[in-house]
């Protein structure tokens, strides 16, 4: 049994190595955010896109996305008598869309973040209602690494608990990991 | 160097054992969240109301501040959209870790209302998650939450290195253990890909 336990532990950490990494960079970076002056790149350029193209806000984004390399999910969209706006956004990546009827042009304006604060959207990425396929799937892997946490977290109790000689000292160090813990969680949520 | 590696990977786990179910359960619970612009506020679970005259001369804004630092409302971190309600009372939202609370300040009356909406066990356990030692409510046990959830990330980024360091000191040519190492990395480099 403890080897197995032991493999489990092993297979599930390494299974989930990177994207442990990938939330505990992340939660650095949101934690320390304020020293490491990130600063994200501006672009902007302007298409010309035809009415028919863009009759409604889906169709015209559909067309930069097929014809004009724009990515992510569709959000916000605004409309009125001769502009429709939009933004497309996907984890690092963020594009506002302004599109003039009268211009038949699409003025775009992306943002694009660095790798730190990437991790921190792919952290942030969550639920199964993504129009962007690799964020429905970044979202699954979130998933499943929350699972895996807890799996590994119960397997590492295991492994602790066997280790007969460490028994006394791991007692002590888990309960008071657990007092304290607890202890201002219940206080909090009593408040 | 493996034993006291492996030691310190033990006694961090064991120490930060609650910040991972705390994290893990989070997780789980963020893919029941609503989309963006789906959010439902929870239903009105209680209403407080405290007498309270504020002085003739403020603004909106400053008046919006003195009644919620005197509203008593408790892990929370500011008011939000500042308002008249259909009554012209001054109305605003404050977001706590145990869920959002409506704030009526009900002049005629002298009287501040507090209409209690409790977010659940799930957005309190959420809305922790994301405490650590500069953010989160200023109460003093949402703070000293904070500091164990940053020592927490810590560790957890130590326990990773450290149970790689582990697996390669110990069991490096265990074929299903480097396949799965190699496998997971390279769905997540592709997805890494297919996202920038």
């Amino acid at each position: 049994m403890f080897n197995l336990m032991r493999n489990i532990h092993l297979i599930l950490g390494l299974v989930f190595f990177v994207f442990a990494m990938i939330f505990a960079v992340s939660s650095l970076v949101i934690i320390y955010r304020p020293w490491l002056n990130q600063t994200p790149r501006d672009f902007e350029h302007t298409v010309r896109v035809t009415p028919e193209r863009a009759a409604t806000p889906r169709t015209l984004a559909l067309e930069l996305m097929r014809n004009h390399g724009l990515a992510g999910d569709l959000r916000q969209i605004e409309e009125n008598d001769d502009e429709i706006r939009f933004t497309i956004t996907r984890p690092g990546t963020q594009t506002q869309v302004r599109y003039s009827a009268g211009t038949s042009e699409a003025k775009i304006q992306t943002r694009r973040h660095g790798a730190l604060e990437t991790l921190v959207q792919l952290h942030t990425n969550h639920g199964f209602w993504h129009d962007f396929l690799p964020s429905q799937a970044w979202a699954l892997v979130s998933l499943l690494g929350s699972i895996g946490l807890f799996l590994l977290g119960a397997s590492g109790i295991y492994l602790w608990f066997c280790h007969h000689e460490e028994r006394l000292i791991g007692s002590i160090i888990l309960g008071a990991g657990l007092t304290y813990s607890l202890t201002t969680l219940v206080l909090s949520r009593a408040a | 160097m493996y034993e006291w590696m492996k030691k310190l990977h033990m006694y961090a786990g064991l120490l930060s054992f609650m910040a991972f179910v705390v994290w893990g359960f989070a997780g789980v619970h963020a893919v029941f969240l609503p989309p963006p612009g789906g959010y439902q506020p929870p239903e009105i679970s209680e209403v407080r109301e405290t007498p309270f005259e504020a002085p003739g001369n403020l603004d909106d804004k400053q008046l919006a501040d003195l009644v919620y630092k005197s509203a008593g409302i408790t892990m929370a971190g500011g008011f939000y959209n500042v308002h008249r309600d259909d009554s012209q009372n001054l109305a605003f939202l404050v977001f706590s870790a145990n869920g959002r609370r409506d704030v009526t300040y009900l002049e005629d009356q002298k009287r501040i209302r507090v209409e209690i909406r409790d977010g659940g066990l799930g957005n309190f356990l959420s809305s922790m998650h994301t405490a650590h030692s500069r953010r989160g409510a200023p109460d003093r046990s949402a703070r000293l939450w904070g500091w164990y959830n940053e020592f927490s990330t810590w560790a957890f980024l130590f326990m990773t290195l450290s149970g790689f360091y582990m697996w390669v000191a110990t069991r490096p040519r265990l074929p299903w253990a480097s396949l799965s190492f190699a496998g997971a990395a390279a769905v997540c480099l592709i997805l890494w890909a297919a996202t920038r």
